[in-house]
């Protein structure tokens, strides 16, 4: 799944958003999971990630960290998003220096993702570069909607539920804070960055 | 497979909304779930976007019907890959399997996002368009829809499970450097004979400081240099080298 990759919007707002995954190899690395994904966590939530979660589960923006955690298992998938590369810096050392031999991957703008990386001391292996949407592109949402659903790559928000979020907020029935947790709490990988919706929303409502 | 209980349902509308594919339609003041419209995602199940509790499933009654729920619905594993989401690993565990080596190019087609969701059609038409140009589709060990392909060094796809509509699903496989050209080119020409879209993932091993010399080709076919990528790091072991 490529599903943090192809995130669109302005480039000034991507720079705020910075998907990180642990991830196991099906029949290499793939068992007794629990106590590696904990320390991943960890590192994670010291350096801030704004929201993560566990597909099998659900997200931090829906559950308590400690809901998410109890129910760790084999087919834990850990995944969550940074706001500033300063947070990915940190994050990545402490990641290497724990050694847990999982593979670790940043998604993100590469100007900022790589001088991150050379900053932490780890060196890329492989990339799976964006090269853009191809084909029938006339029945696409507009552009600010698509950088919202974006930000859930397996699509589970829906263009017109973006819509309505934004009708609510522009009526004052709703902050851009809470329209975002709401778009937030349908991404169930923990990947949806609330904190740039809010910011999407406040800009365009 | 998602249903609407019409004695529950009060045709309040609240529900059409939160469908990613505009399945959702109303009839004689009743909400109603298109089975030909429907991915088969379960947002509407999981996040009980009916007040009343209309929306209810029923057991899948086909093979086809189920893969396309479990490649829809990102909270499934998938079977034989053991991945959840759309079911491949692609560049994230790259550092181990070391499936995409130096000298070769990965690509992940990102059949029918974002958004848009695409009919098996459509990705045969793709997978049969780059594996006539040179591109090795991935086998079923690494990436679902090898398991509808009739034949992997065609990209054919089963005709029973052509007009099933997924949310996306994956064409992936890899070629030799001096290859990606001329199937970038042929994903070019059957981009414009879809009734959907593609968001395309170019994978490949990267030097100590993140460059890669396979993106020199994208210029020579017209194709904007990439701003956005994922990083896998390299930390994780035992770290293919190849």
């Amino acid at each position: 799944m490529t599903h943090s990759l192809h995130r669109s919007g302005d480039i000034e707002s991507q720079k705020k958003d910075y998907v990180w995954f642990m991830y196991q190899t099906k029949g290499v690395n793939d068992k007794n999971i629990k106590p590696k994904a904990l320390e991943f966590i960890a590192v994670a939530e010291a350096a801030g990630s704004e929201n993560w979660g566990d597909v099998k589960t659900g997200p931090t923006v829906m559950y308590s960290s400690d809901y998410i955690k109890m129910l760790l298992s084999d087919k834990t998938r850990i995944r969550g998003v940074f706001t500033r590369s300063e947070q990915v810096v940190e994050f990545l050392k402490k990641i290497k220096e724990k050694d847990v031999g999982m593979s670790v991957v940043i998604a993100g703008v590469l100007s900022e993702v790589l001088p991150a990386c050379k900053e932490a001391g780890v060196i890329p292996h492989s990339v799976n570069y964006s090269l853009g949407i191809w084909g029938k592109k006339d029945n696409l949402p507009d552009d600010v909607t698509l950088s919202v659903t974006t930000m859930c790559g397996h699509h589970m928000i829906s263009p017109k539920f973006v819509k309505h979020v934004m009708n609510r907020v522009e009526k004052g029935k709703m902050t851009p804070e809470e329209g975002a947790l709401q778009l937030a709490s349908f991404c169930y990988c923990g990947i949806f960055n609330h904190i740039r919706c809010a910011d999407i929303i406040r800009e365009n409502t | 497979m998602p249903v609407v209980n019409v004695k529950k349902c009060t045709g309040c509308r609240a529900c059409h909304i939160y469908c990613s594919v505009e399945a959702i339609s109303y009839e004689a003041k009743k909400a109603f779930i298109d089975p030909d419209l429907c991915t088969e995602c379960y947002v509407c199940v999981r996040q009980k976007v009916c007040p009343e509790g209309a929306i209810e499933t029923i057991e899948f009654d086909t093979f086809n019907k189920q893969f396309q729920h479990v490649l829809s619905d990102p909270v499934e594993t998938h079977g034989v890959t053991g991945v959840t989401g759309r079911g491949t690993e692609e560049v994230k565990t790259n550092d181990v399997t070391g499936r995409v080596k130096r000298g070769e190019v990965g690509l992940s087609i990102d059949m029918g996002r974002p958004g848009m969701g695409v009919y098996l059609r459509d990705a045969e038409k793709v997978a049969m368009a780059a594996a006539k140009a040179g591109f090795k589709l991935a086998p079923q060990e690494e990436t679902p829809l090898a398991a509808m392909m009739e034949d992997l060094s065609t990209g054919k796809l089963k005709d029973d499970c052509l007009d099933y509509r997924l949310l996306s699903v994956i064409v992936e496989g890899k070629c030799e450097e001096d290859r990606l050209k001329d199937v970038l080119l042929a994903l070019k020409d059957i981009a414009n004979e879809i009734d959907t879209v593609f968001s395309l993932g170019l994978i490949s091993r990267v030097d100590e400081n993140g460059e890669c010399g396979a993106l020199k080709c994208l210029d020579q076919v017209g194709i904007p240099q990439p701003h956005r990528g994922k990083v896998n790091v390299g930390l994780g072991k035992p770290l293919s080298l190849d």
